[in-house]
């Protein structure tokens, strides 16, 4: 089911619009074949977004759990991934209050673990890990805002409105953080 | 350790000019073609972005990997349950047992048959009628994504066949029409045209 040349179904070659209406209808297999196609994009978006590789699988199996009951409510099912980037940029907000009131639980421990793994280091280039390094140790609202806009393609105000807060606030933080991450990585450039 | 802001040290902003960047439009246009601290900053911003653009990818390719098994445990943890929707009634062999079937097991019957015609995967599928009356008229309607090459009335006809005879098998409802919508025609990647069965 994993195999995208998968015994020559059709799943594999059907475009998210279609995939969608069937995961709709309760076609388990079709959501498979959806959530393999967006799923890496999703867990890429939550570890920048919540910094830790555990958060962000906790936050994609809670995205397509919300997806696969909500799919009926999607009106446009050609914009399936925007749709999924979405919920997983709530979720993943979601996944850090939490974090907020439970503030020593194991997610926590890596959080500010620049979580890049030997064999993960040996295909960042240099500027690809400043880069990395850099998001990792910026102050979380400044990383979250930064992630929201930047991978999730928000608005000031989409963002605002998702961290009940001002798009003032929100381009301050984003100014900050564009700031902060141009000063660590300047050695690299 | 961290400063409010890195402005380029002429007046202007990171902030107008990451908008710059991002728009392609400044009132102040003429200053930062022109001015050496614009242009390292625009350098710098512009660095950041494709950097960010390239980590991005990098993430996507780890999360690929397919000795990844990460999706595939979500995908087991979440325990995806078909949706059972009306329960349509089948007449009992014995007095007094009551059966019957979900609508989503018919609709999935459906699909089943359907993805097995050549050149056609079925899209969204619709009873109409009310299936928990037994004798009650019912219409089909089912969405159909062709791929290119294949003659559309042979496979709807096909498929029509495929669903009346299937139907009849394994369902008791009194199938009235089977409408069948083509709604959109595909490619199909590496193969050659080829006609319906």
């Amino acid at each position: 089911m994993m195999n995208p040349a998968g015994e020559g179904h059709g799943l594999w070659l059907a475009d998210d619009g279609l995939l969608a209406e069937r995961a709709a209808d309760g076609d388990v297999a079709a959501f498979e074949v959806l959530a393999t196609r967006h799923g890496p994009v999703m867990r890429a978006y939550a570890r920048r977004l919540t910094g830790s590789t555990a958060d962000a699988d906790d936050v994609v199996q809670e995205s397509l759990l919300h997806a696969w009951q909500q799919l009926d409510t999607l009106r446009d099912k050609g914009a399936v991934r925007a749709w999924l980037m979405r919920i997983t940029g709530r979720r993943g907000i979601d996944c850090l209050r939490r974090r907020k009131h439970y503030p020593f639980s194991s997610a926590q421990m890596e959080t500010y673990d620049p979580a890049t793994g030997p064999e993960e280091a040996a295909v960042l280039n240099a500027g690809m890990s400043a880069l990395s390094m850099a998001l990792a140790i910026l102050p979380e609202d400044q990383r979250k805002c930064w992630a929201l806009k930047e991978i999730g393609g928000m608005s000031y105000e989409e963002i605002a409105y998702e961290l009940g807060t001002t798009p003032t606030s929100v381009r301050g933080k984003l100014s900050r953080a564009r700031a902060t991450l141009l000063k660590t990585m300047r050695p690299w450039q | 350790m961290i400063a409010p802001t890195d402005d380029p040290g002429c007046g202007r902003s990171l902030e107008e000019l990451n908008g710059y960047l991002e728009t392609g439009h400044s009132p102040d246009q003429p200053h930062i073609s022109t001015c050496p601290e614009c242009q390292a900053a625009l350098a710098a911003l512009t660095q950041l972005r494709r950097l960010t653009g390239e980590l991005l990818e990098h993430d996507i390719r780890m999360a690929t990997q397919p000795e990844e098994p990460w999706l595939r445990e979500i995908l087991t943890n979440l325990r995806l349950e078909t949706r059972a929707g009306r329960a349509i009634p089948i007449a009992p062999e014995h007095p007094g047992d009551s059966l019957w079937e979900t609508e989503g097991s018919v609709i999935a019957l459906i699909r089943n048959i359907g993805d097995t015609i050549e050149g056609a995967t079925i899209g969204k599928c619709r009873l109409h009628g009310d299936v928990t009356v037994p004798g009650t008229p019912v219409d089909l309607d089912i969405r159909v994504s062709a791929f290119y090459g294949y003659a559309l009335h042979t496979m709807a006809d096909t498929l029509r066949t495929e669903l009346e005879t299937a139907l009849a098998t394994h369902t008791e409802l009194t199938i009235r029409t089977i409408n069948i919508t083509v709604s959109d025609l595909r490619m199909m990647p590496g193969r050659p045209e080829r006609t319906g069965t």
